[in-house]
This record gives structure tokens, C-alpha cells and sequence, in this order.
């Protein structure tokens, strides 16, 4: 049945088997999110308009992408064969993760789409404008709450920038992050937040239905289908999208990477591209080359600006909350109280009993085992995959028996160990798209 | 019902009926598969659904989400090495039941009890989704602090023995530490990361899972030596006995009871129902000393209450457009490539769709039970393989299942250690259940909390003023004063 079930993965998802030339593209995201998305839609039209490049997409979670952007920057270097999907979220992690890899270390090559941003209400509330909305803030800052996603995100950003625009400090907003902004649309639906932050597609179902009221978006200019005027029109001079862009590693060639521009442009105009950024309805903001460079920095810039003032604001003692729950009072807590219940326990434990007796002989296989396991990572990444759950299986078998192994015993293991390790990395690898190294 | 028997038309077309079994067989070997989850499946195949039929594709998908609910409890089962949060209960009773020979009972009442759930929870889901939303709508920060301080207290009093017991609170406290690795959701600020970038993003609790339960127990057994580890042959039924099912149907319907409301709750999720079910199971057991050491009613009730949870997980996405687990997300992502909108307004504009994909997950439960139980003779036999190649080969599973999550080598790094911690604690004695109640529930405590406090500006009353929220800290106190005076006689040791 499980053979079944690859098979069936298999033939769907195996794309035309042979092909010249290669191109990866890095999206540095789980499955699923906006930068995979952008990524696989990349895979898809490349693959119709150059059917002779073989198109893979390499997923490189974590950390608002940074350790993605780390990875292709260090093990991509002049390979110009490989692509990152990024955009404004990665910028502000670089600044709020303290990455030493930064964006800036990258080849531009194109901004794609962006999305615009939303600022919405339920439809009961008594705030009918932006302006509205914003004397409310300006009155009582900390009244006003602002839900989004998470921290630092474009929906944070979005929020300090407009404070700033009123004549706020960035960090008098009470903004409260959820894991996105889907997540906040509930507390925002029942009126526990005053407003909401986040892409205009989150919220368009309800915006539709008439649940939220849209006060403005945040592109520069107004977007076909939405009723709702930009910020500028409203009074505050701000826009901000949250784009999304291609970039190369670094040491290329200004030909190759001209090369890559030309490819990604012809793709940018293909009626393909045009009809999923409809789609997913995503805005057209292509800006190849140079123009993006500026963008880039110019974005740099901005973010990093009202990030660091509202760290420093951070850093500053909050007299208001006399017992406020700052991010370090849970995990200190926790330590805390871990560290005295543990020191209980030793003490309780040295008066009433010594621990069971283990013979010698198997603690000490245990430890072989634990060093194995220890080693294995490193013993994935050098030779791969099959070797290192073979070596693993074999230690374990000989280990669980506690006697010396037999050469004869150790070779039949090692036979068992490769076949499965080779099925499994067959099934994986080619049945499921699944790189294993 | 006029519109469910719409849905059933279009369900029961046999192209669809095709691509739902295909969705629920690809679903069922990915729901066995280490580490690949239906989130990932969904995603992989989403460009190639491109042409498509919209209706053909989401039932397919929904399909795979059932069928991996399905299928995640076998490698608990028969390997300890979970696939996905949602099983890591199952694995604490049905691993031992395994061990016991009754490996064809519990993967047979996790293959019922799944079939008994997703059909009542999919019942449900039709005919509750209305007032479903309004529930979940009341639901705030501050109700939901006070609904995980409940499940902590529920969970914890069961789980770690009672309040005395010192190790189950070593283990406790370790789990919240370990969940408070990574950047802080609320601030964006690093918590216990020690400047490497690759713990910023927190420790996922299957990695947690894995080395505790996989690595930790393979360490533990060899270091006792090969006369240590009894494992009973499979004996009796292959199947259930008349007694087994007698102890299952009550948790089945208990856990779809847990499982389903809380599955709807825009931040619910699929853990948390299964950890209360398994408290609940125990507090309601004749036998509570049989929790720990293959308790069937341990696997019936949490495997019941994860497939409620998934139609749970529905009601907020297709009402309010709302993705509430990973899986979710990523359907919803499928909805709107085929330019859907989920919302308040699906139900208006594309009711054969929406009415489809629902009666559809009644047809995928039946095909999923026809498909499962005969598969479960094929896996009892896989622990008729000698000892030291079952133990070698978990443990190449557990790595896979750890590196292919989030396909770091810095996750195989942590299993590893995590599994040494794990023998630790086993070699003094603690148990090992609670780390993982601190690593699931802690940080959405933590988050709750502080949303509600910033809310309120800082007003601790909030928690008492809002009138559910009040309701559920009172239960949570009443089981405290209860358990400090009526300590349990037989302390357990998971």
C-alpha cells in the first residue's frame, strides 16, 4: 500500500525527466508561505517558457529566512545557476536576528510582486476613517490596540512607521504580534483588538462579507477591485508593500549576471507570469537590475532605522506596568524554578538512595551508541545519507547484543543496514522530491 | 441537509471518488513516512494541481490530511518515533501495547477510533459550523490563557503523578525551558539561543519527541543489556478482543467530544485535545495504573480526539477563512490558487464546492477504514524482526523522521542530545511525558498571557472579568484544591 501511494506521488510529482541545464531556487521558508509560493510559481513558469532548464526548488527554513540567505551566500558563491526568493520580511530579520550575512551580500537581480497592506476594523467600531483612527491614537496610544503578524514583520513595520508619520515614537504602539495575520483576524472579528494589520488578501473574504471595514492601504497608488483609499490620500505620507524579490549569490560575472536579469525579465513578461500574479493576486512591481539595487538599499535603510530606534526604546526601564510580563520573565522563571526543583531532587536523592548499578560493560556500550549518534550529523553532510544510517545500524545492532561483534554478524548487519537505508533514500529522493544528501 | 445531499452528488461522481482515494491512500504512506507531514504533501503537489479541477483538487487534499491523521499514529505505535505532534500521546500507551503483543489492538482501535471521530466530527462540522464560529469568536486571549492553565493542570496532576512527585516536576520545568528556546513571538527577541542562528527558530516538539521517546528508550535498553528488554510476542486476536472494545468505545466518544470543539478554536490545534483526552482517560479509568504501561483506553481516546480535531481545524477555514495548523494553511493556500476566497461568503458563492469537499470527507473516512485495517496484520508483523535490526532500524527512522522535518543536520544534532537527556531521566527514575506537556503547552501559555495583558494594558482582572475565561480558572482551581486533598494512591511513572 505504501508502494501504492509513492507510486502514485511519483508520477505526479516528477517533472520531465531529462533536461540540459539546471537552476535552483532557494526558498528560504517552509512549504506553503509566500516565498515558497513565489518560488514554485518561478518553477513552473520557467519550466514553460525554457523547457530544456530543469527547474528545483529547495526549501531552507528558519529565521525569518536568514539562515536560507547565510547558506546561499556561503555555498552558492559564482554559481550562476542558483536563485533566492526574497523580500522585505528577510530585510528586517537580518536587523532584528543580527545576521552577518545580509542582503546586501547578494546579487540583485529583480523585484517581482508585492502585496499590498491593510488597515482594517470591525464594522461595528466607531472609527469610519483612517483619521478617525488616528486621533483615537494620538490620544491614547496604548488604548489603541494594533494586531498583526509577527514581530517585525511588514505588518509591525507598517504600524511604527505610521506612528512615526503622526508624530508617535515607534515604540508607544501596542502592537500585539500573532503568528499572522490570519491568526489575528479572529481577535480583530470580535473586537478585542481596535485594529488589524496585514496583506489585503488575509482579510478580503470578510472585507467582502462586510465584516471588517478597510481604512487604507498602504500601496502608492489605488488597486483595481479595492475600496479602500491608499494612506497617502488619507493624510500620511507612507507607502510600503510587502515585496517580494529574486537575488543571485555573490561573485558572478556582470555578463552572467546580466544573463540572469534578461531570463527573469523575458519571464516577467510571459502571459504565464501575468496570469498567476492574478492568480494569487499578487501586484506587478517588476524592477529588474540596477533600480532594485537603489530600492533595496533604500529599504535597508528605513527599516533599520525605525528598528534601532525601537530597540533603543526597548532598552529603556518601563515605569507604567508595575508588574508587567516582559519576554524574559517566563524563560527566567522557568530556569529559575527548573534549577531549584533539580538541586531538590539531587538533594532527596543522595539521602535515600544510589541510583540503580549499571554492569560496565553496557553503559559502556551505550556511550559507543551516543557518540555514534553524535557524529551521525556530520557523517549525513560528508557522505551522505545511505553511509550514515548504515554505520548508525550497524552500532545499534551490535550494541543491543553487549558482545564483542563477530566480523561475519557485522557484515550481514551492514547488508541489512544498506538496503534499507538505500530504499528508504530511493523513496525519499525520487518518490517524494525530498532531498537527502 | 438539502445541501449535504448537493455535496454527496458531487462527492460521489466517480472521477472525484478516484481522487479522493488517491488522496487518502498518498496521505495514509505519508502519515507513516518520518517527518513528512501533510503540510509538505500538500505543498509539493499544489503546482501540479495547477489544471485541475478545483473540486477534484481539494478533495484530494482533504483527503491527504485525513489519511495522514490516519496513518501518523502507526510509526508512534510500532516504532515510538512520531510523525507529527499530533501523535506524540499515542505514542506513550501504544508503543507499550506494542511491546505487550497487542500491537494489532491498538493500531485497531486507532484506525476505528479515527473512523468513529472523523465521521462524527465531519457530522458535526455540517451541522454546527455556525455556531461553531461564534464560540471561537469568544474565545480571546485571556480565555484562552485560562484554557491552557486548565489543560496544564489536568494534564500535569495525571501525567506527573501528583503534586509530590518532585521528578515529574524536574521533567516539567525542563519541557517549558526547552519551549522557551527561540525568537519570542510577541517581541521578536532571541530567548536561550546562545547566538547560533539555528535555534532562533525554537526547538520543534517532534524533534523533542524523537529523541526522548525514540532515541532515549533505544540508549536506555541497550545500556540494561539484551536480557532487559522483554517483548511479548503478538497473542490473542489480531484485531480487538470483546474486551478491548469494550474499554475503547467510551474514549472514542469522549475524545471526538475533546477534540473537535477545541480543533474548531481558532488557536486549538490537534495537541492539546489529544493531552487532555489522555488525562481525561486516566482520571476516568478504573485502572489508572495501566496508563504508562499500555492502557488501550491511552490510545483510543487521543487517536479520536486528533481526527475530531482535524474537522475541527475546518469549521475556522472554510467559515472564516481562517488556517489554524500548518496543514490548514496550506489548504487554504489551495483554495486561493484556484482563486477561492474561504470566508463568509464560500458557503454563498460555491456551495457544491464547499458541500463537495464535506461530504467527501465521510467517503474518505470509509475508504480510509477499509484501507487501514487490513494493513494492520502487514504491521504487526514488522516487530517479528529480530531485536537488534528493530532497534537499528528505529533508529535510522528516528534520524530520518529528525533530518527531514526541517532538513537540518542541526535537528539529527539535537535528537542526539535530547535522547541522552532523555536517558538521564530515565536512569533517575523521572518521567519522561511531562518534558513534552512543557514543550506543547508552555509557549502558548506564554503567548496567551501577554497578548492578554497587552490588550488590557497590563489589568491583571481581565482574566477574572470576562466570564469564561473565569469559569474555566475556577474548574482549574477546583482540580488543584481536589487533587492537594485526595493525593492518587498509585503513582505512575510514563
Amino acid at each position: 500500500m505504501l508502494l501504492r501511494g509513492t507510486l502514485v506521488l511519483a508520477l505526479i510529482a516528477t517533472t520531465t525527466a531529462s533536461a540540459n541545464a539546471q537552476l535552483i531556487i532557494t526558498a528560504p521558508a517552509a512549504p506553503g508561505g509566500g516565498w515558497d509560493q513565489t518560488a514554485r510559481v518561478l518553477q513552473r513558469v520557467l519550466a514553460e517558457i525554457e523547457p530544456a532548464t530543469s527547474v528545483q526548488v529547495d526549501n531552507i527554513p528558519g529565521a525569518a529566512g536568514t539562515i536560507g540567505l547565510a547558506r546561499f551566500v556561503q555555498s552558492e558563491r559564482g554559481n550562476p545557476h542558483a536563485l533566492l526568493v526574497t523580500g522585505l520580511v528577510m530585510v528586517s530579520g537580518v536587523i532584528t536576528n543580527a545576521s552577518p550575512v545580509s542582503l546586501s551580500d547578494a546579487t540583485p537581480i529583480a523585484r517581482l510582486t508585492g502585496e499590498t497592506e491593510v488597515i482594517v476594523v470591525p464594522s461595528a467600531s466607531p472609527h469610519q476613517t483612517l483619521t478617525d483612527l488616528l486621533d483615537a491614537f494620538k490620544r491614547d496610544p496604548g488604548g489603541v490596540s494594533w494586531g498583526g503578524g509577527s514581530a517585525g514583520g511588514t505588518d509591525d513595520l507598517l504600524v511604527r512607521l505610521l506612528a512615526e508619520q503622526v508624530g508617535l515614537p515607534a515604540s508607544r504602539v501596542n502592537y500585539i504580534a500573532f503568528s499572522g495575520g490570519g491568526a489575528a483576524l479572529a481577535a480583530v472579528l470580535s473586537g478585542q483588538l481596535t485594529a488589524a494589520v496585514s496583506g489585503y488578501g488575509e482579510f478580503a473574504g470578510q472585507i467582502a462579507a462586510g465584516q471588517l471595514r478597510p481604512l487604507a492601504i498602504s500601496a502608492a497608488a489605488r488597486v483595481p477591485g479595492i475600496n479602500a483609499p491608499t494612506l497617502r490620500e488619507a493624510g500620511v505620507a507612507l507607502d510600503l508593500a510587502n515585496w517580494r524579490a529574486i537575488v543571485a549569490p555573490p561573485g558572478l560575472s556582470d555578463a552572467e549576471r546580466d544573463a540572469l536579469i534578461a531570463r527573469v525579465t523575458r519571464m516577467a513578461g510571459s502571459t504565464a507570469w501575468q496570469q498567476a500574479l492574478t492568480l494569487n493576486g499578487w501586484d506587478d512591481l517588476f524592477l529588474p537590475g540596477a533600480d532594485f539595487r537603489q530600492f533595496l538599499l533604500a529599504e535597508q535603510a528605513r527599516v533599520e532605522a525605525v528598528l534601532r530606534r525601537l530597540a533603543a526604546a526597548d532598552t529603556a526601564p518601563s515605569a507604567r506596568f508595575t508588574m508587567a510580563v516582559t519576554p524574559t520573565t517566563m524563560p527566567n522563571a522557568t530556569v529559575a524554578v527548573f534549577g531549584l526543583l533539580a538541586a531538590a531532587l539531587v538533594v532527596s536523592r543522595r539521602r535515600n538512595r544510589a541510583p540503580i548499578a549499571v554492569a560496565a560493560s553496557n553503559s559502556r556500550s551505550a556511550a559507543i551508541l551516543g557518540v555514534t549518534l553524535l557524529v551521525q550529523p556530520l557523517l549525513m553532510l560528508t557522505a551522505g545519507f545511505i553511509i550514515a544510517s548504515t554505520i548508525t545500524f550497524v552500532v545499534t545492532a551490535n550494541t543491543w547484543r553487549g558482545v564483542r561483534p563477530a566480523r561475519a554478524m557485522v557484515a550481514r548487519d551492514a547488508a541489512i543496514g544498506v538496503t534499507f537505508a538505500a530504499i528508504i533514500y530511493l523513496v525519499f529522493t525520487s518518490g517524494l522530491g525530498v532531498v537527502l544528501p | 441537509m438539502g445541501d449535504l445531499w448537493t455535496g454527496f452528488v458531487v462527492a460521489l461522481q466517480p472521477i472525484n471518488l478516484l481522487w479522493g482515494l488517491a488522496g487518502v491512500t498518498l496521505g495514509t504512506a505519508v502519515g507513516v513516512l518520518p517527518g513528512i507531514g501533510p503540510a509538505l504533501t500538500v505543498a509539493l503537489l499544489l503546482p501540479v494541481t495547477y489544471g485541475l479541477d478545483p473540486t477534484a483538487a481539494l478533495i484530494m487534499f482533504a483527503g491527504i490530511y485525513y489519511g495522514a491523521m490516519y496513518g501518523g499514529s502507526t510509526t508512534s505505535i510500532l516504532l515510538n518515533t512520531p510523525g507529527e505532534s499530533a501523535t506524540i500521546v499515542t505514542a506513550l500507551d501504544g508503543y507499550q501495547m506494542a511491546r505487550n503483543g497487542r500491537a494489532g489492538a491498538a493500531l485497531a482501535t486507532a484506525a476505528i477510533g479515527s473512523f468513529v471521530a472523523g465521521t462524527l466530527a465531519t457530522l458535526a462540522l455540517s451541522v454546527t459550523a455556525p455556531l461553531m464560529v461564534r464560540l471561537a469568536l469568544a474565545f480571546g486571549s485571556a480565555e484562552y490563557f485560562a484554557l491552557m492553565v486548565l489543560a496544564f493542570v489536568t494534564v500535569t496532576t495525571v501525567l506527573g503523578g501528583s503534586g509530590a512527585r518532585l521528578a515529574g516536576w524536574v521533567s516539567l520545568m525542563l519541557g517549558l525551558v526547552l519551549g522557551s528556546v527561540g525568537i519570542d513571538g510577541l517581541s521578536g527577541q532571541a530567548r536561550f539561543t546562545f547566538g547560533i542562528p539555528y535555534l532562533l527558530d525554537g526547538i520543534d516538539p517532534v524533534i523533542v519527541a524523537i529523541g526522548l521517546f525514540a532515541v532515549g528508550e533505544t540508549l536506555w535498553v541497550v545500556s540494561r543489556g539484551p536480557d532487559y528488554d522483554h517483548v511479548l510476542p503478538v497473542h490473542g486476536s489480531l484485531w480487538m478482543t470483546r474486551e478491548e472494545w469494550r474499554r475503547s468505545w467510551r474514549p472514542w466518544l469522549r475524545g471526538t467530544a475533546i477534540g473537535f470543539p477545541i480543533g474548531a478554536l481558532p488557536a486549538g490545534g490537534a495537541e492539546l485535545p489529544t493531552l487532555m483526552s489522555y488525562a481525561i482517560e486516566k482520571r476516568l479509568s478504573s485502572r489508572p495504573e495501566e496508563f504508562g504501561h499500555g492502557a488501550i483506553e491511552a490510545v483510543a481516546g487521543p487517536e479520536a480526539a486528533n481526527n475530531a480535531s482535524a474537522a475541527g481545524t475546518l469549521v475556522p477555514l472554510l467559515t472564516l477563512g481562517l488556517p489554524t495548523s500548518a496543514t490548514a494553511a496550506v489548504l487554504l493556500a489551495a483554495f486561493q490558487q484556484f482563486g477561492l476566497q474561504p470566508g463568509p461568503l464560500l458557503f454563498e458563492h460555491e456551495p457544491k464546492l464547499v458541500w463537495g469537499v464535506i461530504a467527501s470527507l465521510y467517503v474518505g473516512n470509509a475508504m480510509l477504514l477499509v484501507l487501514n485495517l487490513p494493513l494492520v496484520g502487514l504491521w504487526v508483523k514488522l516487530l517479528s524482526i529480530p531485536r537488534p535490526w528493530l532497534y537499528g532500524g528505529i533508529l535510522v527512522v528516528a534520524s530520518l523522521g529528525a533530518f527531514s522535518v526541517h532538513r537540518s543536520a542541526g535537528d539529527l544534532l539535537l535528537v542526539a542530545a535530547i535522547g541522552g537527556v532523555g536517558f538521564m531521566l530515565r536512569h533517575i527514575n523521572a518521567p519522561v511525558a511531562p518534558v513534552m506537556i512543557g514543550v506543547i503547552l508552555g509557549p502558548a501559555a506564554e503567548q496567551h498571557l501577554r497578548r492578554a495583558l497587552a490588550i488590557s494594558q497590563g489589568d491583571w482582572s481581565v482574566f477574572l472579568a470576562h466570564p469564561l475565561s473565569a469559569t474555566l480558572l475556577a474548574v482549574a482551581a477546583v482540580i488543584v484544591l481536589v487533587g492537594l486533598r485526595r493525593p492518587r494512591a498509585v503513582q505512575s511513572n510514563p
